[in-house]
């Protein structure tokens, strides 16, 4: 049989970004594509033909494509999506207006809350209505949904979403309604909140049921153009689409829940760096233009939250967790009128982008610090595609200089790195506080074009063991993509008292069934390349009348074999663990029951980095750290073998990134090819 | 500036993050719901003289920065390493305890046996004893009946617990379990910081944090003293209303006269009512207090953002207070709800600078928080269970340049609010209606933000819906150059039905199955001259229900029809335009001053607090039951129409002042 292959696609606002693995492991290539903000799928295309053409493979030796794309994230946060008209029970049309009530600022009141996703124009009250027992107190009336369809027809829109009040608690109300409203306003895709995400909390049910709707038109016509230009290429091989949770779905479910993709980039990121090793505490870092991203996993398990921020919206979906902690690259470095010196939050983007990229940014950014300080070498940028302007960098940087009273480009460059580095350094101490962590034992695992130019700094300043640069840190999103499982996600409502003896629990045991009936059709029907698939159950829960609850993972989950008793010890001991105490007599109320089914795809090795000569050094560069000046050892990465050992200070250059070794630590290869950059002398 | 600049910018990220990772480790083990879910806690680190150097940005109550634990620290004496100090004392501890449930904790952070620093935390605890559940109650009139008072003491000594104080502390509160969870977390949070700030000289040296301190302080006085000297130099006097003082109908005056010169801000209270009877008093102790300059501190980190936050912001303000009124009551006058009064005081300083600079800052919020409590009756055994259903609020005020936003506030808590679907899954009612209130904020050509309006519908026996500190339903939020007001709050039963009755401001409604109890709250005030607002704005609003077409035509002179601008009849409209005066009070203010104006009621203020605490409340309730018979009728009759004749009312007000004592 033919050697087979994968590939995975990343689509950014700069790159596109390409990974093809042979599925022995015995090949890797990458390749990166500038994006075509206007049809993303051109690059994808372009980027496609090169790669299989410069491997020299038949379109028809790629057996998976694995895509992820910033196009929906985007079209949110620059309110681009389609025009929808949202659907909800009588009393309810400020939903969107009135959200959670929240201001965004309580200090500054020139801060004005969000423009609401749906304004209230587009909001359409009926009578159908559930009451909180999951029984109805208003049937639906199918001649009033269909004056109201009419009347959304008729102002345009182009896609209806459907939130009745209870419908977490029985959907079944609001399917008939939204099957209403699909039968009269006939060619608009309606979709219906309890089909989403069925969870107690209108505003933010209605808001990830409206988001699916307004990024649906959109998102389906990407994909029908992604999947012609894979035709015209001769790839047939099945299309999946990476997703929040770090897994990836098949195109036939995302094109029905596009929702689902949104933060897919981020996660998949975290997952490439759960697989390149084995870290028990591993931390990710992940630099890009305008931000810097963040992410906590131990032992290998994704992190997830169950709310997380888009933009100004909430979205209530397991997202694989990841912190924005400060500066990226572009971060502008300004001075405020009292001469302090400041990075940040203001970015100059890719476009103009730092000084030294010479499209007419003129603050300077973290960018031409690494520049002005010697790390960044201006001929070696992007694989030497582009050149950098040094002195104009200098320049820009000499101002800030002069306003604060620093000694020269240098020292401003200089000072903005202690200043961005101690800023991401307390964010970091504060995520792994809220978590009861220590950073002692974590390694830093950076990707992203300026993470490993910049890890090594954090490190330092936040007491990190070590920091750790993948082969290919430029693409690490496209090779997460690749590597990860298929995924999906269920909750249920419970909101049940169960006592240790069984009271309570034949409905339990009910909802995880259904959950798991509707989880074991789903991934049933998601592609043969899904072996074996597992469930994974984890219980919200708390005492009686507790203000709180705690999620609860249950270890090594079978359906049908649970007890109550497994559920109670595991809650008594997480609860003694955070609290020092557990009442062991009481009653337990179960809030919500999550599921989540992982079809398991065969997994690729990723290749073993091989022995070879030790690494001869390409000269030196001259750098300005950690207090002066140093003549650092200057080395091409893919001269890197097995065991390889080099001291800081030091500068590895490699196509897509420089990575930075300070004096005082040393890099040496691990047997996944990954640069690992620890404390000299450990 | 001496200290290195950008060691100042490094450190300043380090010591904020400090405090942080303290609230983080107070949240993190917790119990209460205040702590958990209301964030009504805060976090700090002191210098030497007591006033916080570092605060946390966005974890906690962003308004107590200028708390002074000086008064309280030196209170207590020699401490030593390991030592805790405990209070909630109002009267002791020089206002850094405003109300009882708030547990105050110092710890002395020692570096070469020398303190360096103090770390501080609070808590709303859950029950201090005392009269209700959870300890608060409007018509509390003594100290005694809010709780346990804790003067400033040593919760811990050298690292021991003190065992008499936790057992008499346990034997006074109503969930001693649950407290001293809450303490325990307190303790861990003050560990931190003592770890962290170890660390931090560990590294840099205990020379350079002892020097960072004042640093970092003179850094947002400047900062501060930059915003402020956008106000123009000169003295404005501004006075704003609450309703009522509970227990009676009588309404209380704030009054703030802010004089300015150069960035330096002076805020006098003087002509503020005496204190009050009810728990509505705020011990400020008459020194420069968060309950009286927090508008300032919005108004500087408004405009300047990146401004430190520590005590060096409020170093370029002054205050006076004189000792009897309401701002700074005498011992034991209760204080459980002192926090209804610090809108006002809001109010009042919005006003001050508005006259001096209208623009500076936007027009008040509806200026009420409402938590709309039900209380259901267990039909077994008979008791009642009580949970806050809603939390409701008004409007934001209108600004130069910006509309004010619908339903919220964050003025004085940003809280979020209770999903519908948590309030049906809680309690037996159904939200019929939560929404947004039509033709409530007050006009201009910048919209005040409108009000809520929430229906419920009880479905069970012996149930009560409780809507205690209401507040605006007398006195509306004022409108600002040439805006209006905002209209004013209501409670109605069976709104829309022929049964349909006005409940005025409710304080416990026993309701029946079936009853439906209506909730407005008022919107904020308006800015500018409505008849300036531009047209298709306008249009927008009527479009979004925001406003009628009926008060489009009369409020704003424009003509809406079908969601469209009639232009010619907008021109004809607009063309007769009526001047607004530069406030927009409503007529309810308007009516009350025409008897008690501005020089009788500093007068009747100046007489009342020559005489003893104890007679000077209910000597003033007396006089101005006299000068307004029927006051008790106004919440179903409106203040406008219990002036019935402002010259005698007024004549007999002078009267009843000279009857009092002369003050020289």
């Amino acid at each position: 049989m033919a050697l087979r292959y994968r590939l995975g696609i990343d689509v950014g606002g700069t790159f596109t970004d390409f990974v093809l693995a042979r599925e022995d492991g015995g090949r890797f290539a990458f390749h990166k594509e500038p994006s075509v903000p206007d049809d993303p799928s051109r690059a994808v295309e372009a980027g496609t033909a090169h790669l299989i053409q410069a491997e020299g493979i038949a379109p028809g030796d790629v057996a998976l494509v694995v895509h992820g794309t910033t196009l929906a994230l985007n079209a949110i946060i620059r309110q681009r999506g389609a025009k929808v008209a949202l659907v909800v029970s009588r009393g309810n049309r400020d939903v969107m207006e009135i959200a959670r009530a929240r201001m965004p600022n309580s200090y500054d009141f020139t801060a004005g809350r969000e423009t609401p996703l749906i304004g209230r124009e587009s909001v359409y009250e009926v009578s159908a209505r559930g009451l909180s027992d999951g029984s109805i107190m208003t049937p639906a009336d199918p001649e009033e949904i269909a004056a109201v369809a009419k009347e959304i027809s008729a102002a345009g829109h182009d896609a209806i979403a459907v939130m009745l009040l209870n419908s977490y608690r029985d959907g079944t109300l609001e399917r008939e309604v939204a099957a209403h409203l699909r039968a009269a306003a006939r060619g608009l895709p309606v979709v219906a909140s309890a089909d989403i995400w069925p969870e107690m909390r209108e505003y933010e049910r209605a808001l990830v049921t409206a988001l699916n709707a307004y990024i649906h038109p959109l998102m389906d016509a990407y994909f029908d153009r992604l999947e012609e230009r894979f035709k015209g290429l001769g790839v047939t091989a099945p299309l999946y689409i990476t997703a929040n949770n770090g897994g990836t779905i098949s195109l036939a479910t995302a094109r029905a829940r596009p929702v689902d993709t949104v933060l897919s980039g981020p996660a998949s990121g975290v997952l490439a760096a759960t697989r390149i090793g084995d870290h028990p505490a591993l931390l990710t870092f992940d630099m890009g233009g305008t931000s810097t991203d963040i992410a906590v996993s131990e032992a290998g398990r994704l992190e997830f939250t169950n709310t997380t921020m888009i933009g100004d919206y909430p979205l209530m979906l397991p997202v694989v967790n990841v912190s924005a902690i400060g500066s990226g690259g572009g971060s502008i470095v300004w001075t405020d009128p009292q001469g302090l010196l400041k990075v940040g939050p203001d970015s100059a983007g890719a476009d103009p982008g730092p000084v030294a990229y010479g499209r007419g940014g003129t603050h300077p950014t973290m960018t031409d610090c690494y520049l002005t300080l010697g790390i960044v070498d201006p001929d070696g940028f992007n694989d030497g595609k582009m050149r950098l302007d040094a002195a104009a960098a200098a320049d820009a940087l000499g101002e800030v200089a002069a306003a604060v009273g620093l000694d020269g480009p240098v020292g401003a460059a200089d000072a903005a790195v202690r200043v961005a580095t101690a800023k991401m350094a307390t964010e970091l101490r504060k995520l792994l506080a809220q978590r009861g962590l220590d950073p002692r034992g974590f390694v830093l695992c950076a990707y992203g074009g300026a993470g490993p130019t910049h890890a090594n700094f954090l490190a330092e300043e936040a007491m990190l063991d070590a920091v750790l640069v993948p082969r290919l840190p430029g693409t690490f999103c496209a090779l997460g993509a690749i590597l990860a499982d298929v995924r999906r996600d269920y909750v249920r409502p419970a909101r049940q008292m169960v006592e240790r003896g069984g009271a309570g629990w034949p409905r339990i045991e009910a909802l995880i069934e259904d959950a798991a009936a509707e989880a074991r059709a789903w991934v049933a029907e998601e592609g043969d390349l899904i072996g074996a698939h597992e469930l994974r159950l984890t219980a919200d829960m708390r005492y009686p009348a507790q203000a709180f609850e705690l999620p609860i993972t249950v270890p090594h989950f079978t359906p049908g074999t649970l007890q109550p008793s497994t559920l109670f010890d595991l809650y008594n001991a997480e609860h003694q663990r955070l609290y020092g105490f557990a009442e062991e007599d009481s009653d337990l109320e179960i809030t919500n029951l999550r599921l989540a089914v992982v079809g398991k795809v065969a997994p690729i090795s990723v290749p073993r980095a091989q022995e070879g000569s030790s690494p001869a050094s390409n000269g030196t560069r001259r750098i300005f750290v950690a207090g002066g000046w140093h003549e650092a050892a200057l080395y091409m990465r893919d001269t890197l073998h097995l065991g390889a050992r080099i001291d800081g200070p030091a500068v590895v250059q490699q196509p897509d990134s420089t990575v930075l070794i300070l004096p005082g630590w040393a890099g040496s290869v691990d047997a996944y090819g990954n640069l690992v950059i620890r404390r000299a002398g450990q | 500036m001496t200290f290195d600049p950008v060691l100042l910018e490094v450190l300043r990220t380090q010591v904020q993050s400090i405090t942080e990772e303290m609230a983080i480790a107070l949240m993190r083990t917790a119990r209460s719901t205040y702590v958990k879910d209301a964030a009504d806690f805060a976090t700090g680190l002191a210098d030497l003289s007591g006033k916080f150097f570092a605060y946390p940005e966005a974890m906690g109550v962003s308004g107590f920065l200028d708390l002074d634990c000086g008064p309280t620290i030196r209170a207590v004496g020699d401490l030593e390493p390991g030592d805790v100090i405990i209070t909630n004392h109002p009267y002791l501890t020089g206002g850094l305890s405003t109300h009882m449930p708030d547990l105050q904790l110092i710890k002395p952070y020692f570096h070469d046996s020398e303190t360096v620093a103090f770390g501080w935390d609070f808590i709303h605890s859950a029950d201090i004893g005392g009269g209700v559940p959870s300890s608060i109650a409007p018509r509390f009139t003594e100290l005694f009946q809010e709780g346990l008072q804790i003067p400033p003491m040593k919760l811990v000594k050298a690292g021991t617990m003190n065992a008499d104080f936790v057992s008499l502390y346990r034997a006074n509160c109503r969930v001693p379990d649950l407290n001293l969870g809450d303490i325990k977390a307190m303790l861990a949070a003050l560990t931190v910081g003592e770890r962290r700030v170890a660390e931090l000289i560990a590294r840099h040296g205990a020379e350079a944090f002892r020097a960072l301190q004042p640093a970092l302080v003179d850094y947002a006085k400047e900062k501060s003293r930059a915003v402020q000297r956008k106000i123009p130099d000169g003295t404005t006097v501004f006075w704003d209303y609450m309703d009522d003082d509970y227990l009676t109908k009588v309404p209380i005056r704030i009054r703030c006269e802010m004089t300015v010169r150069d960035g330096e801000v002076h805020l006098d209270f003087t002509g503020s009512d005496p204190q009050v009877l009810a728990a509505y008093n705020v011990p400020t102790q008459g020194v420069r207090h968060p309950w009286l300059t927090l508008k300032l501190m919005h108004l500087v980190g408004s405009l300047d953002p990146s401004v430190p936050l520590n005590y060096g912001l409020f170093e370029n303000m002054t205050v006076h207070v004189p000792k009897g009124t309401v701002l700074n009551p005498e011992f034991p006058a209760a204080v459980g709800v002192r926090h209804a009064t610090a809108i006002r005081i809001n109010d009042a300083v919005i006003g001050a600078i508005s006259k001096a600079t209208a623009g500076l800052i936007p027009a008040p919020s509806g200026g009420t928080v409402v938590p709309m409590v039900v209380a259901e009756q267990d039909p077994k055994t008979g008791s009642r269970s009580v949970m806050v259903i809603q939390s409701l609020v008004g409007g934001t005020g209108a600004r130069q340049g910006g509309d004010g936003v619908d339903g919220r506030d964050s003025g004085l808590a940003n809280l979020y609010n209770t999903p519908m679907e948590r309030t049906e899954a809680d309690a037996a009612v159904v939200v019929e209606e939560y929404g947004l209130r039509e033709d409530s904020g007050g006009v201009g050509e910048w919209r005040g933000g409108t009000g809520l309006v929430m229906t419920v519908r009880v479905l069970a026996e012996g149930t009560a819906i409780l809507g205690r500190g209401l507040e605006r339903f007398v006195f509306r939020p004022w409108g600002v150059a040439g805006g209006g007001a905002g209209a004013p709050c209501e409670v109605i039963l069976n709104r829309g039905t022929d049964g349909e009755r006005n409940l005025g401001k409710i304080d416990m409604y026993e309701a029946a199955p079936g009853d439906r109890v209506t909730v407005l709250t008022a919107g904020g005030g308006g800015y500018g001259n409505p008849f300036e607002r531009a047209p298709d704005a306008v249009a927008r609003d009527v479009r979004a229900g925001f406003v009628s077409a009926k008060a489009a035509r009369e409020h704003y002179g424009v003509a809406v029809v079908d969601g469209a601008v009639d232009g010619q009849e907008t021109a004809r409209l607009r063309a007769s335009a009526p001047a607004p005066p530069a406030f927009g009070f409503g007529p309810e203010r308007d009516a009350w001053e025409s008897v008690f104006s501005d020089d009788l009621m500093c007068e009747l203020s100046r007489r009342l607090l020559a005489l003893p605490a104890s007679v000077r409340t209910r000597t003033r309730n007396a006089i101005m039951n006299r000068v307004v018979p029927d006051l008790e009728a106004v919440s179903t009759r409106g203040l406008a129409a219990l002036i019935t004749d402002p010259e005698l009312q007024k004549a007999n007000l002078v009267a009843e002042i000279d009857q009092l004592p002369p003050v020289p």
